[in-house]
């Protein structure tokens, strides 16, 4: 573990210029440039807070744009960071047959690239809370913390799928899919509270009511995305009990993961 | 201790593409019956490679194509892991292999210097202190903002060079980039990777096809065929070594590919027996140096009586450029020849071409100039390279023996030796 921390400390400059690079190339001749970094989840709030107009969902006292692009935030890094990690050992084979470097630099590098975007997008909320007028409380100081966690939910994936990626290309076209389908078992287009209203208050599935809540929150997202809700719109603290499931999953599967891309990655000049 | 240590050392790679999702299954089950999976036959980059180096010491890697160069440094820059063997490496590595692998095209010079630098294993702080240094060995002052897409290759290769030849690293490994840009700025690479390598005191190893470069800046070679070591000492033995080789082995490929161009044409009265080639301890051989005599023996049947036949013997090039041709038609007093088996020898006392494959010719003509017997590759033999030719790539087609006479002093070239005779 510690070692882990002292590699990434040791090649900490090689991730900030990787990133820098990514971010460059990505917008580099693209007139609108950095722009497009938070039309995806700007658009997908509009959508939403269309459909919402039809199927009508329950939001609270918060308004459904806002909250939902809260949620999105979260989403939109996690998805994102854990496409382009899973695909960036394979992106950059040119480099990975040529020079040696820990190859968790790879995903790592993809990962935080998402993070500026993240930034960015912080600004968007933050012109949308000045349009509702919402003012941030001192919860909002969580908000690195829960972010920090995110990243290593995307990890957990990413450096598991990069590794199997690199010997079988279909992992980098089913994950995509298959994450875009995990947005609807996330608490995106709906507030969690709908769920633990349905099923811890109202007990909608009888006796498995629990259970289900509990596979529920399994997924990462689902505590993330409602916390995120929590410290920055709702000025509360993070619902630590919804989180719970999905920390305890990610705390197994993390380390497991790092283990296989490390054990993997001795072949990988031999197979990319 | 050795700062890099080899030890038995060697890698396999599987021929053949990416097992299919049939072949896995396949295998997977024969597995769970126990039974062998089918294996796709392995190739054999490196094998059993053991050598170590010292602190300082600059290497040379040399060989054929294929012959396992970028394997070995590929496994010393910890890019790929040997299959059996451990390799220590004592040290940071700096791997320049390939220029010019880390550039991005959407970037600018500027930007690549500082991404391709720090892959390098450069710090922040250190590429702005060299960065000054390394636009102006690039040349190009006036082109660092420009995203390098719009560079020319030779701009591209300088900026490459420039940025991998500021770095500091105790082992060095240099691939295939000596050669680069145009003459001038060759030199100027040249310069520069001397320098790195006087002045630093560090280890460097050196691949490359240059074998002139590699004798003038090495301590040592290493010399690799077939994923092995073939030898290892002093440049110019080394060197000397591969020449030989290089040229057997183009003889060899000659051989092959002339094997079924032997042109014969016999009316019947003749039946050729044999050419061979014979050295100066009347053996048979097929190669002679530059520069000594050549001898071609022709034996054959006659099966029926000729008069005073006219002989031709000549020698070719590969590609049937006729080089020498010598009849006995001049001779007066020339031998009718009986039935049965003749010998003719043909001496050329000091044959001038240079180093190569050349073919011997055969022809017997009757008194009427009619034709009785041609043949054209009868015997293929090579001429051995002087050990002159080994330090100059041979800017000429023909040896002769030549005279000087500078400011009125005579002065005579020594006699070329050829590398048999200079080894032995």
């Amino acid at each position: 573990m510690l070692n882990i921390a002292k590699n990434l400390y040791e090649y900490r400059e090689l991730v900030a210029e990787l990133t820098r690079k990514d971010v460059t190339i990505r917008y580099k001749q693209a007139y609108l440039g950095i722009a497009w970094a938070v039309l995806r989840p700007l658009a997908l709030m509009l959508i939403f807070t269309l459909v919402k107009s039809f199927v009508g969902i329950e939001s609270g006292d918060i308004p459904y744009p806002i909250l939902t692009f809260a949620a999105l935030m979260p989403w939109v890094f996690f998805q994102d960071a854990t496409t382009e990690g899973i695909e960036s050992v394979v992106k950059n084979s040119a480099l990975v047959r040529k020079i040696y470097f820990p190859r968790e630099i790879f995903p790592l590098t993809a990962v935080t690239t998402k993070l500026v975007e993240f930034c960015i997008s912080a600004f968007i909320l933050a012109g949308l809370m000045v349009w509702y007028q919402m003012v941030p409380t001192v919860y909002i100081l969580w908000v690195p913390l829960i972010i920090l966690y995110t990243l290593l939910v995307s990890m957990t994936l990413a450096l598991i799928g990069a590794a199997i990626n690199v010997s079988y290309r279909d992992v980098g076209t089913a994950l995509p899919i298959m994450l875009s389908l995990l947005m609807y078992a996330s608490p995106v287009i709906y507030p969690l509270q709908l769920v633990k209203d349905k099923l811890l208050v109202q007990q909608a599935a009888g006796e498995w009511s629990n259970l289900l809540y509990t596979i529920y929150t399994l997924n990462p997202l689902a505590g993330i995305i409602d916390s995120f809700q929590n410290v920055v719109l709702r000025s509360q603290l993070p619902d630590f009990s919804s989180m719970l499931p999905g920390m305890i999953m990610t705390a197994i599967l993390l380390p497991l993961s790092y283990r296989f891309f490390k054990m993997e990655e001795p072949y990988f000049a031999d197979v990319i | 201790m050795s700062i890099i240590e080899v030890n038995h050392v060697s890698k396999e790679y599987r021929l053949g593409t990416l097992t299919s999702l049939k072949d896995s299954a396949v295998n997977m089950v024969r597995r769970l019956r126990r039974q062998p999976a089918i294996q796709r036959t392995p190739f054999r980059a490196l094998d059993d490679m053991d050598f170590s180096i010292e602190q300082g010491e600059v290497v040379g890697i040399i060989g054929n194509n294929g012959a396992g160069k970028s394997t070995l440094l590929k496994l010393l820059a910890n890019v790929t892991t040997p299959t059996n063997g451990s390799i220590a490496v004592r040290g940071k590595v700096a791997p320049l292999i390939e220029v010019g692998a880390g550039l991005i095209a959407d970037l600018t010079g500027r930007e690549n210097i500082y991404l391709n630098a720090t892959i390098l294993g450069i710090s922040r702080a250190d590429i702005a202190r060299k960065f000054d240094e390394i636009v102006s060995f690039s040349e190009l002052e006036d082109f660092i903002d420009t995203p390098i897409k719009r560079y020319s290759s030779g701009m591209k290769i300088r900026l490459a060079f420039a940025i991998a030849t500021s770095v500091n690293a105790e082992i060095l490994i240099i691939d295939e980039v000596l050669a680069v840009g145009d003459l001038a700025f060759q030199r100027k690479c040249f310069e520069r990777m001397e320098n790195l390598i006087k002045n630093s005191g560090n280890t460097v190893l050196i691949v490359s096809h240059n074998i002139r470069q590699i004798e003038r800046m090495c301590s040592r070679v290493l010399l690799l065929d077939q994923g092995k070591v073939a030898a290892d000492g002093l440049p110019l033995d080394v060197a000397d070594m591969f020449y030989r080789r290089s040229n057997e082995k183009i003889s060899a490929d000659h051989k092959k590919s002339l094997q079924g161009k032997v042109h014969k044409y016999s009316s019947g009265e003749i039946e050729l027996l044999a050419v061979d080639l014979i050295n100066d301890q009347e053996q048979i051989t097929d190669t002679i140096p530059s520069g000594g005599t050549l001898r071609v023996r022709v034996k054959f049947q006659v099966n029926q009586a000729l008069q005073r036949p006219e002989i031709i013997v000549g020698t070719h090039t590969t590609d049937f450029f006729y080089l020498s041709a010598s009849s006995t038609a001049l001779i007066e007093n020339r031998p009718d020849l009986d039935v049965g088996i003749h010998e003719v020898d043909y001496i050329v006392p000091s044959f001038p071409l240079v180093a190569g494959t050349y073919c011997v010719r055969f022809a017997v003509f009757d008194q009427h100039q009619r034709k009785v017997f041609t043949g054209e590759t009868l015997k293929i033999f090579t001429i051995l390279p002087t050990s002159q030719d080994v330090l100059d790539a041979p800017m000429r087609r023909l040896y002769l023996p030549t005279q000087w006479r500078l400011d009125g002093v005579a002065h005579s070239s020594p006699t070329p030796v050829s590398t048999e005779t200079a080894s032995a």
